[in-house]
């Protein structure tokens, strides 16, 4: 709405009008509150001191600054080889998925013979699938179980993706310019590479985003289709410091293999409570700031996409 | 006939059929080619599976394969049906997606059209950025927030228990907490993003149709029961149609990290039993057997709710 509009209401807002703008804001101010909150303090909580942190005073602000829970992460090896793997991972599949969805976006944007069974082929998909053991025995019959190759082809294509880029080329690119670059002796390939790529910036940065994110967050594939820990990715690996917190005993042990006499396991002890934060501070970050960074496209590309999906 | 049809009409009967079908070659080859690759991935990372489903009606051996094992028809699904775990397994899991649809379908509704009432634009904005944050957040990282922040000892929410005067509660051993805190986190996460679609349909709404009621002196209660929602349902029944479709499925990575030697009463659901007993177990066959009958379910559910839909002339998903 316009700034003008904006004004002209705001002098006709009756009493109840502004009373409920007001509860609203209150209300919006709450939910900010409770959106951003636990992300803070895990913020707060990555650099203070272990012992504030096991009593429970870490609140608002960070208590005794210090990097020690850092420290422990970045010396933790196998952290930082599942980082590697993941940043592969993420890489390889993203490129891969947004080439492919856009393609085939681009190819069910027009009108072609034979449309509506490969339609019908992709969306068939969201309805049934075979369930996790078929999956499995697929992918160890096709040869791929412990290799890298498959976590980068696994939840390759998404159909929903599929539809929000079908739709936002349908949407942005008028059938006049096809027509128009047909004349110019254009083929599909050539208006595809030279025209379309070029004007879908802001779908290919949605996409990127989408698949990107879901590959980086993506643990369970790995604890299905990997068995050499040396090819884990960061998620699965965090799955399993997350794993030792259900037990309070014996929590530490992920982080305190290392030690190896009594003060050292407790140092060790120590570093590991605030090391939790920390790692999740670590793997959070890159898709978050992600985010961030897109998110001018992004709330854009996501509209015009899902307006008729 | 139109004026302006030039179309050439074309040889009559199987002659016909080939003709065209070598025009549409000659002009679309390019199309099929850009799709060659999306099929050939659902064909083999989709339709092989459905095919290798076959195996929940089998005795499957590695080294018989899927077509070569031997034939048992419905046993596994007795056998499944037969045991002290198959109640609580469907009931579990029922549970768990119907209390989620119950507090999770509503709440993005209601989240968008007041976001879309908010009338200090930089706020808005900023609201609209922070609200989707939570969603880019991995399930590991969510349990693991679980768990610091629930931990009995050095949790915070424990220590605002204990600060008032309670006492602490060990949430992640109780099985009374288990579908509170699911659900509950699962908002956290995704209500926000799950506006986009509302925010999306109420954006589109012609600004003249608000003025138009302001100046037939509508209150803001009224353009939302009047405008506002009515937008929205189409998008709501939709939404709704997809889920129904979930009522039997499983969030198997996040109750599998959420699960506890405590809460296993509510905590143990059909995608983790799949995962264990099939993967961890290797009970190929039999956890096949039970993925089918929940598909199926699955299946059937949203094709009779869409169907359904239809038929009350709402819109429907297909």
């Amino acid at each position: 709405m316009t700034k003008n509009a904006t004004a002209k209401q705001h002098i006709k807002q009756s009493r109840t009008d502004r009373l409920f703008s007001g509860l609203n804001m209150a209300f919006w101010v709450l939910v900010l509150a409770l959106t951003l909150y636990p992300l803070w303090v895990i913020l707060i909580a990555s650099v203070s001191d272990p012992d504030a942190i096991l009593a429970g005073r870490v609140l608002f602000w960070p208590e005794n600054f210090s990097l020690i829970g850092y420290q422990a992460v970045f010396r933790h090896k196998e952290l930082w080889n599942s980082y590697l793997n993941a940043i592969i991972y993420t890489l390889g599949g993203t490129l891969l998925s947004v080439s492919v969805t856009m393609m085939t976006a681009y190819a069910l944007s027009r009108r072609f013979f034979g449309k509506k069974a490969v339609n019908f082929l992709f969306v068939f998909t969201m309805f049934f699938t075979g369930g996790l053991i078929p999956i499995f025995l697929n992918v160890r019959d096709l040869g791929l179980y412990n290799t890298r190759t498959i976590l980068i082809l696994i939840n390759g294509v998404s159909v929903w993706n599929l539809m929000v880029a079908r739709t936002f080329l349908q949407s942005t690119l008028p059938n006049e310019l096809y027509e128009a670059a047909v004349i110019d002796g254009a083929n599909h390939f050539s208006y595809f590479f030279r025209i379309v790529l070029p004007l879908s910036g802001t779908i290919i940065a949605v996409l990127s985003v989408y698949y990107g994110v879901a590959k980086w967050n993506d643990y369970f594939s790995a604890l299905v289709f990997i068995r050499d820990r040396a090819k884990l990715p960061l998620q699965t690996v965090l799955r399993e410091i997350i794993a030792t917190l259900t037990t309070s005993t014996s929590s530490e042990s992920f982080f305190s293999a290392y030690a190896d006499d009594i003060k050292g396991m407790t140092d060790a002890m120590r570093q590991a409570a605030v090391a939790k934060y920390c790692t999740i501070v670590v793997s959070t970050g890159p898709a978050v700031l992600l985010y961030l960074f897109m998110q001018k496209y992004f709330v854009k590309g996501v509209m015009i996409g899902s307006l008729k999906g | 006939m139109p004026a302006n049809d030039f179309r050439i009409q074309p040889p009559r009967g199987a002659r016909r059929s080939l003709t065209r079908m070598r025009q549409w070659l000659a002009r679309d080859w390019q199309i099929y080619v850009l799709l060659v690759p999306a099929v050939a991935y659902f064909i083999i990372f989709h339709y092989l599976p459905m095919y290798g489903v076959q195996i929940a009606f089998r005795q499957y051996r590695f080294v018989d394969g899927i077509t070569g094992s031997r034939f048992v028809g419905l046993k596994h699904f007795r056998d499944f049906f037969g045991t002290y775990y198959a109640g609580r397994l469907l009931s579990n899991t029922f549970l768990l997606n119907l209390y989620g649809l119950l507090w999770g379908f509503p709440i993005p509704v209601v989240l968008a059209i007041l976001l879309n009432q908010l009338r200090r634009e930089r706020f808005k904005k900023f609201t609209q950025t922070a609200i989707y944050v939570p969603h880019f957040i991995s399930t590991a990282v969510i349990a693991g927030m679980l768990y610091l922040f629930l931990s009995p000892t050095s949790g915070i929410v424990n220590y605002m228990i204990t600060a008032l005067g309670g006492k602490p509660i060990n949430f992640m051993l109780e099985s009374s907490w288990f579908r509170t805190l699911f659900i509950a986190s699962d908002i956290w996460q995704h209500a926000g993003w799950n506006t986009i679609l509302y925010l999306a349909a109420l954006t589109a709404i012609d600004p003249e149709i608000y003025e138009a009621a302001t100046i037939d002196g509508a209150s803001t209660r009224q353009k939302i029961f009047y405008i506002d929602i009515p937008y929205l349902v189409p998008i709501m029944v939709m939404v709704f149609i997809l889920n129904t479709g979930g009522l039997l499925s499983s969030n198997t990575d996040k109750a599998l990290l959420m699960q506890t030697s405590g809460n296993m009463a509510t905590s143990d659901i059909i995608g983790v039993y799949v995962y264990t007993m099939g993967l961890q177990s290797g009970q190929f066959s039999y956890t096949a057997a039970i993925g089918l009958f929940v598909n199926l379910i699955n299946f059937f559910m949203i094709i009779s709710v869409n169907w359904i839909a239809r038929r009350l002339g709402e819109t429907s998903l297909f």
